[in-house]
């Protein structure tokens, strides 16, 4: 970019003096600075179109009305986005985008977030003129795997071809015909198929795309919404988490029902993947939520499995015998918990046998979907942890304590061939918000939070450290690993003093960031 | 089985192509000379000219579907298409389209059973002073009435 097109200028807009980058356009100046003019086919990612006609609004000296998205800025242009003017020709224009509209906002999934509604609310409020009969059209065409079209609720703003052609470049989606026959399609039964198709039903500001995977099951009203990162690549990607606040105490069928992107230009910019939209499940479904107590020496608490496992481990360490001792992490963990690991296992006990159990990789994608299929690789291999090759044998050779975050193992080796290994183990934790095959071969198995439930960061592929807090509360006897960690080392009693002041997440971070440059040279 | 361009129509493709800086830009002419050389743009002869200018078929359908001159399904030898709009109306079009769909006994959109005639309503013609007026295939017929087009239809063969 040249100089030139960062020079600012100084506009007004209903009277309010704004410092903007010449070359923007008067809705983008606005919508910098707070001030809402209605639009429906502007879509910031996207260069503006001028087709929905809703951004109407009067500059000093114009003869006419423009196009606030797609008239750029000059200095010293007096903008009126509320004149009397301005809103006829809102109020107008909602009621040609209506003339063909079904007016089924009962029944569309859109309700209560679409646009059309709310500005319909805003300034439309007039009677219908309307005598002929409304064109019929295609009301439910399977356009992808989760996404289904109506062509009668389209308003023709064209946002969900221009991201298959801008952003996917997949073109999927096209506009036949013309005048009042006008109508987005598929070609001759192709449906979208890419790894960002959910997008669409974010991205049409009407209820012409909808998601078969939230389609009537809640109305999006009864949701809260929460700030959380996708877990499931190495992108990190910036997400929503929507979920049932009443849940469990209110008859409702489930938590979570449904996963957005959450804008963030360093990250993911304005979308998420499918496989990250569409594998929420795991949030809710097969979750550990109880202790399990295999061998039934009353380890039915956290206060009794912790002390349980001080003793067996200190026992080792007086003893001189910590090379008994297997840890093995896995990059679903935060950048603390990693931390954590290292301070206690590696640093203070002296743990040699300490492994990486990932996932294994997947495709990726050429967009935002990483190989790594865990949330925090990157972390993991900036801890300083000194990872050993994972190897069954290795891992169970003398092993009398064996400590398993995650159960990803399962992905590397089959259930027998592990359970044979580790047979022999004394005293195998498994620490694990899902259950899986490995809970029968374990002693104790301890109950904790996905990411949603618990605070921390992650390291993305791009060694961006990006924080997230709980969305809402653990479930059954779920506890974060940093605080079953820290409450490990306080009973260990090796360094209390150390770890006494790590009542939260916040100091832990503090102290990595101090002592591993990685973090410390990042924000 | 797709359809291929004679070598002729292949060359002024070609040609018409190498006018522009962008191949897509080229879709009109192109739709044109495919439409002259196989009577028609159905889902074939979309894969030929996208395959042609380098896009992808729905780019093309939406062309094809958004210009009345360019037709998905053959038309017959003789392509009627009245104009329906102000002037030709008030000058008595409305009865001159029922007189065609009687005569021809077919609805406009489509075609008689022997392909010799297709019937369409049009807008302005751009010859309002003619009105009502009609072209069959590339001429222009105005002032009609009945009888006009007895005449002009008994000439074509
Ligand atoms: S389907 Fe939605 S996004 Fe696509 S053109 Fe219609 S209203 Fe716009
Ligand atoms: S790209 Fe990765 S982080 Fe982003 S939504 Fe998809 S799976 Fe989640
Ligand atoms: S937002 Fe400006 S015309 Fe649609
Ligand atoms: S109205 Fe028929 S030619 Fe203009």
């Amino acid at each position: 970019m040249s100089k030139e097109k960062t020079k600012m200028i100084h506009i007004q807009i209903d009277g309010k003096s704004l410092e903007v980058r010449e070359g923007t356009s008067v809705l983008e100046a606005a919508l910098q600075a707070g001030i809402e003019i209605p639009h429906l086919c502007y879509h910031p990612a996207f260069p503006s179109e001028g087709s929905c006609r809703m951004c109407l609004v009067e500059i000093e000296g114009r003869p006419d009305l423009e196009l606030a998205c797609s008239f750029p800025v000059k200095d010293g242009m007096k903008v009126s986005t509320q004149s009397e003017e301005v809103t006829k020709a809102r109020k107008n224009m909602l009621e040609f985008l209506l003339a063909e509209h079904p007016l089924d906002c009962p029944i569309c999934d859109k309700a209560g977030e679409c646009k059309l509604q709310d500005y319909y609310e805003q300034y439309g409020f007039f009677e219908s003129r309307f005598e002929e009969k409304k064109e019929k059209k295609e009301k439910k065409v399977e356009i992808g795997k989760t996404l289904l079209l109506d062509q009668e609720r389209c308003i023709l703003c064209t946002r969900c071809i221009r991201f298959l052609k801008e952003i996917t470049g997949t073109r999927e989606l096209g506009l036949f015909n013309r005048g009042v026959h006008t109508g987005v399609n598929i070609y001759e039964g192709n449906p979208v198929e890419n790894n960002y198709s959910g997008n669409l039903v974010d991205i049409c500001p009407v209820g012409a795309i909808t998601d078969k995977d939230f389609r009537f099951q809640t109305r999006n009203w009864f949701l809260g919404s929460g700030p959380s990162i996708c877990p499931l690549c190495g992108r990190g990607c910036n997400i929503d988490i929507e979920y049932h606040p009443g849940f469990p105490h209110f008859p409702v069928p489930k938590r979570v029902y449904r996963i957005g992107p959450r804008e963030n230009h360093r990250v993911n910019g304005y979308w998420i993947c499918d496989y990250g939209r569409y594998h929420y499940s795991y949030i809710d479904e097969d979750r550990q939520e109880q202790i399990v107590d295999n061998k039934k020496e009353k380890l039915d608490s956290w206060e009794r499995v912790l002390d349980f496992l001080k003793e067996r481990i200190k026992k080792l360490y007086y003893m001189n015998k910590t090379s008994r001792i297997a840890v093995l992490t896995s990059s679903w963990l935060s950048n603390e918990e990693l931390f954590l690991i290292r301070k206690i296992f590696q640093e203070d006990l002296n743990v040699e046998k300490i492994f990486l159990t990932d996932p294994l990789p997947g495709e990726e994608d050429n967009l935002l979907l990483t190989p790594e299929r865990s949330p925090n690789s990157k972390g993991a291999s900036q801890m300083g942890l000194n990872f050993k090759e994972l190897d069954l044998n290795k891992l169970a050779e003398r092993t009398e304590v064996l400590l398993m975050f995650g159960s990803h193992i399962t992905e590397h080796f089959a259930t027998a061939q592990t359970q044979e290994a580790i047979g022999g183990i004394e005293t195998k934790v498994l620490l694990n918000p899902h259950i899986s095959d490995l809970n029968s071969l374990m002693d104790v198995v301890l109950p904790t939070c996905v990411i949603a439930e618990k605070e921390g960061t992650l390291t993305n592929v791009k060694g961006l450290v990006q924080p997230f807090s709980p969305v809402f509360e653990a479930k059954g006897h779920c506890r974060p690993e940093w605080e079953v960690l820290v409450n490990l080392a306080k009973k260990l009693a090796l360094n209390f003093r150390y770890y006494s002041p790590f009542t939260s997440v916040k100091p832990i971070f503090k102290k990595m960031q101090k002592e591993i440059g990685f973090f410390g040279t990042k924000k | 089985m797709s359809p291929e361009y004679s070598d002729q129509t292949k060359k002024k493709v070609e040609e018409v192509i190498s006018h522009y800086p962008k191949k897509e830009a080229a879709l009109l002419p192109v739709l044109h000379l495919t439409q002259r050389e196989f009577g028609k743009i159905s889902k074939e002869e979309e894969a030929l000219v996208a395959d042609f200018l380098n896009i992808k078929p729905i780019q093309v359908r939406e062309a094809v579907t958004f210009y009345s001159m360019i037709h998905q399904k053959e038309m017959g030898k003789y392509h009627i298409q009245v104009c329906r709009n102000l002037s030709c109306t008030l000058m008595g079009a409305g009865t001159l389209i029922d007189y065609l769909k009687d005569k021809l006994n077919i609805e406009p959109g489509e075609t008689t059973p022997d392909h010799k005639f297709s019937l369409s309503t049009v807008e302005c013609l751009g010859a309002c002073e003619q009105a009502p007026c009609m072209m069959v295939n590339f001429d222009y017929y105005g002032h009609l009435d009945k009888k006009k087009i007895d005449q002009i239809l008994d000439d074509l063969e």
